[in-house]
């Protein structure tokens, strides 16, 4: 498993250079990324650009730029991918990507975790029902919720989630859900309890949104999936051999007809990380959604590289972690 | 902290095995009752701790100062009362000498002999030395590092002479400075001023230009520990909110809260809900959204003002297209433009008692204010007059507007692509429609860039005013300023604005400034249309004493330290 392991890793490795070199191409004549400097009001004298203009390794060529940010070789000792320097930031000097995308990773693994396991779980437990009781009435109104939530677009959702959460604590009284912020200062110091209730008010509804996103097309796989096991041969055997229905159930089928939706979860992090940018931006939180727009906004370019090549990463993890999981899954594959 | 109540707990719980270990956790309520505390809203992110360099020039950087950094006075909201901040200054500021003929333009500030920084170390003269030199382009050899997004006060100063409480300030020979007083205001760069005793602490020395270098990069990347102010920032980051409570060493009148959390949401569409759900009690945005106002307006506890902001839109047109450069053109193209229709199709709903903008450079409440488009037909949308200017300059009139049988343009209209902007670019193509003249409209996500290169042969977009006038002038129409995007140029023009911006005293300066304006109006290069409307809103439940203040930086968090909870 490991020489497999490995074999996959390297294997990323020229995709993920590819990516890069493609998208800084693209990023580099997207737009300047001095055009904010240029536009304040009264304008900034030409020392003041030239100086923006070093800082950021302007004053070079596109390929020296991008093997600069690769290598950091004829840098300033705050460039160079290999070595674990990310790139200045238009946001200014005192603005390191690095440390930013890290905090900004454990803010979306919070929110996107939370909802990833709660989607997941309502994904295998409503699919399982509604194989079990196919075109039943329960098997008809979870189909139409898959549907409806689906349909949704992210956003949309979103702004019907705080307006429900408003209207909620209204209706009891007092203020259950936050809508903005995930709220990390404001229970500083305060009881654990408060603590948790603090995380929670401000982290129900945007994981809500995440979950809903997420949980309707997995259920639907789930659905089929099983569907399909549940009239296998080998789960006709098992019947024959006078097994509980829920013994056959819980060890035969379920583990089998969890394979594909292990592949479609794993295809389904590059979209939950998708979702992650308008959730957070209309939630307001500061996770690597936000950090991609404000990016965007600054056209901070080697920030941009940072969340790209990120989003790669883990989308190229997330896929190597589905392989090794049919393994657990199903003890006909092997890795040798 | 956010309010709750051991209740709703058990509400929550039945939604959330989060929430069933929230309950057991105890907790209280600890936001209730006594605790005067709010929430302040700002709706872009800062980008830094400190205003001065390019990345963290904002008002929202300046917002989330306030009450932190000290300074010498402002200008009140009225843009006609400037008042010097006597908790900070021992008197009134001197000006020792404004005549040329005499000797160097010379004043000094004296600090008050109670001003000390939160740690208790005295305010002084230093500070003030410490912060010019910080402001100073990166020419003036001071500080290797520093990019002063706002260097042109900063670098008239020749020197800084300190003694003890005293800073005596002297420009450069031949200089004078109409606004002297403004060196260390909060319409400065710095927005204040800055502890210069901090930088020893750090084993910097001031003098040093690789040294203050590294206390400037220090001071716009660290939180600052330090205030001058009634406030303190005790917790937060520049990305979800800070956090302020009391200055126990604050030497003023006892701050009216003991708790403001500055809370940074950039996506303004959600500002109604939060506030309807108290997470915000106010906030005066930089930018006016009409659906955010007229839905906050409606809510029973919000108190709401809106008025003339301090940024201005304007039609230009760009003289390096040959054809543009025929001054009859330009009148008669700004003659069929309709200022009022723009207007009121953008801003008369939530707005309806702006005023169109008559003169560049002075707002219509200004002592200074004169009418420069008074029996002007430029901003009428007048047609006929529009049709008779281009017919006795021997243009025809038709579907296409031609000059000698060939068509005049089409040109390029161009701006950002906001919803007030392209409703005003439909309304300019249609206008212009009306006299032959065709335009194709192209909206850029890269306004500087656009300018930069002069790409565009109408543009329309808008400039960031301030109660200070004297060197904008020059800026808008200079012959050789970076910011005369359309490469206008007028020796008579060029000759006023250098001397309003080497005006002794501010009369003066007006006057050249608006002979400026009776000389430029007439060549219709710059159309003004109106100043943006700015709005403030206020959770009157909770929150008492705010006034908007849209001549500054600060906007309504000017005098912060004067808000209370509502009775």
């Amino acid at each position: 498993m490991l020489v497999y392991t490995m074999r996959r890793v390297l294997g990323a490795l020229p995709v993920l250079v590819l990516a890069s070199i493609l998208t800084f191409v693209m990023i580099d004549v997207s737009g300047d990324p001095l055009a904010d400097i240029r536009m304040q009001q009264p304008p900034p004298t030409e020392e003041v650009i030239q100086q923006a203009e070093e800082r950021l390794y302007l004053d070079r060529s596109m390929p020296e730029r991008y093997w600069l940010w690769m290598t950091g070789i004829g840098g300033n000792g705050d460039i160079g991918l290999l070595q674990g320097e990310f790139g200045p930031s238009t946001q200014g000097p005192q603005y390191e990507i690095g440390p930013a995308i890290v905090e900004r990773l454990w803010t979306t693994l919070r929110l996107v975790g939370a909802a990833m396991i709660f989607a997941l779980g309502l994904a295998i437990i409503t699919g399982v029902i509604s194989a079990l009781r196919q075109y039943s009435k329960l098997d008809y109104t979870l189909t139409f919720i898959g549907f409806l939530a689906l349909a949704m677009p992210t956003f949309w959702l979103a702004g019907i989630m705080q307006a429900g959460g408003v209207k909620f604590n209204q209706l009891v009284g007092d203020q259950v859900f936050a809508t903005i912020g995930d709220g990390r200062f404001r229970a500083e110091g305060q009881p654990l309890g408060d603590q948790l209730l603090n995380a929670f008010a401000h982290m129900a509804l945007p994981t809500i949104v995440l979950m809903l996103i997420s949980f309707a097309s997995w259920s639907r796989y789930q659905r089929t999936s099983m569907l399909e096991v549940m009239n296998s041969d080998y789960v006709r055997l098992a019947r024959a051999k006078g097994l509980r229905n829920h013994v056959v159930i819980r060890r035969h089928a379920l583990r089998t007809a969890m394979i594909p939706l292990t592949t479609v979860v794993a295809i389904g992090v590059s979209s939950v990380i998708d979702g992650a940018i308008l959730t957070e931006y209309v939630f307001q939180w500061r996770g690597l959604g936000d950090f991609f727009i404000t990016a965007v906004d600054n056209n901070d370019s080697y920030a941009l590289m940072g969340w790209l090549l990120l989003s790669g990463v883990i989308v190229i993890l997330a896929n190597l972690v589905a392989d090794l999981l049919y393994g657990v899954l199903d003890p006909r594959i092997r890795y040798e | 902290m956010f309010k709750r109540r051991k209740s709703l707990a058990l509400a929550a719980a039945a939604t959330s095995a989060v929430l069933v270990a929230s309950g057991c956790g105890g907790g209280g309520d600890e936001s209730g009752g006594g605790e005067r505390e709010v929430t302040w809203v700002i709706e872009t992110l800062p980008g830094a701790w400190q205003s001065i360099s390019s990345a963290g020039g904002s008002v929202y950087v300046i917002q989330t100062l306030s009450g932190i950094l000290p300074s010498t006075g402002g200008w009140l909201p009225d843009a006609v009362t400037y008042e010097y901040d006597m908790d900070v200054l021992a008197e009134e500021p001197t000006l020792i000498n404004d005549d040329l003929d005499e000797g160097p333009f010379e004043f000094s500030f004296t600090l008050a002999d109670d001003a000390v920084w939160s740690d208790g170390e005295p305010m002084t003269g230093e500070d003030l030395r410490v912060t010019w030199m910080m402001s100073a382009g990166p020419a003036e050899g001071y500080c290797n590092g520093c990019d002063s997004r706002l260097s042109t006060n900063p670098d008239q100063v020749e020197d800084i002479e300190v003694d003890g409480k005293t800073a005596t300030v002297t420009l450069k020979e031949g200089q004078a400075n109409a606004e002297w007083m403004g060196l260390f205001d909060s319409h400065s760069v710095a927005g204040g001023f800055l502890p210069a005793h901090l930088a020893e602490e750090n084993g910097l020395d001031v003098d040093d230009p690789d040294d203050l270098g590294e206390y400037f990069a220090w001071m716009h990347s660290e939180r600052p520990e330090w205030s001058g102010g009634p406030y303190q920032i005790v917790s937060g980051d520049l990305e979800n909110e800070v956090v302020k409570e009391p200055n126990p060493e604050w030497f003023g009148d006892e701050p009216g809260l003991d708790r403001i959390t500055f809370m940074f949401n950039t996506d303004e569409g959600t500002f109604v809900n939060a506030f309807s759900n108290g997470e915000i009690d106010g906030g005066s945005p930089s930018s006016y959204n009409e659906d955010v106002f007229t839905q906050i307006d409606e809510l029973q506890n919000a108190t709401t003002t809106i008025g003339e902001g301090a940024a201005w839109e304007h039609v230009d047109l760009n003289l390096n297209n040959e054809a543009l450069q025929d001054v009859e053109l330009r009148r008669a193209i700004f003659t069929a433009i309709d200022r009022d229709e723009i207007a009121s199709r953008n801003y008369g709903a939530g707005y309806p008692d702006y005023e169109l903008k008559n003169n560049h450079i002075f707002g219509n409440d200004s002592p200074y204010f004169v009418d420069h488009f008074e029996g002007e037909s430029q901003g009428t949308g007048d047609v006929d007059a529009a049709t008779e200017i281009l017919e006795e300059a021997g243009y025809e009139v038709g579907d296409t507007l031609t000059l000698d049988g060939d068509e005049v343009g089409p040109f390029r209209l161009r701006s950002t692509d906001s919803v007030v902007r392209n409703t005003s670019l439909q309304l300019i193509q249609a206008q212009l429609s009306e006299i032959g003249i065709t335009t194709n409209i192209e909206v850029t996500d890269d306004l500087g860039g656009m300018l930069a290169e002069a790409d565009y042969d109408i543009a329309q977009f808008g400039w960031q005013g301030n109660p200070y006038f004297v060197t904008s002038g020059s800026q808008y129409w200079g012959s050789d300023s970076g910011s005369n995007f359309g490469a206008y140029s007028n020796d008579d023009v060029d000759e006023l604005t250098d001397e309003a911006a080497n005006a002794p005293d501010l009369d003066t300066a007006a006057d050249h400034m608006n002979e400026a304006m009776e000389s430029l109006v007439p060549e219709a290069y710059v159309l003004p249309i109106m100043h943006e409307p700015y709005y403030s809103f206020v959770n009157s439940d909770r929150l008492a004493g705010v006034e908007d203040n849209l001549h500054s930086s600060y906007r309504a968090t000017y005098n912060i330290g004067e808000w209370t909870l509502a009775d």
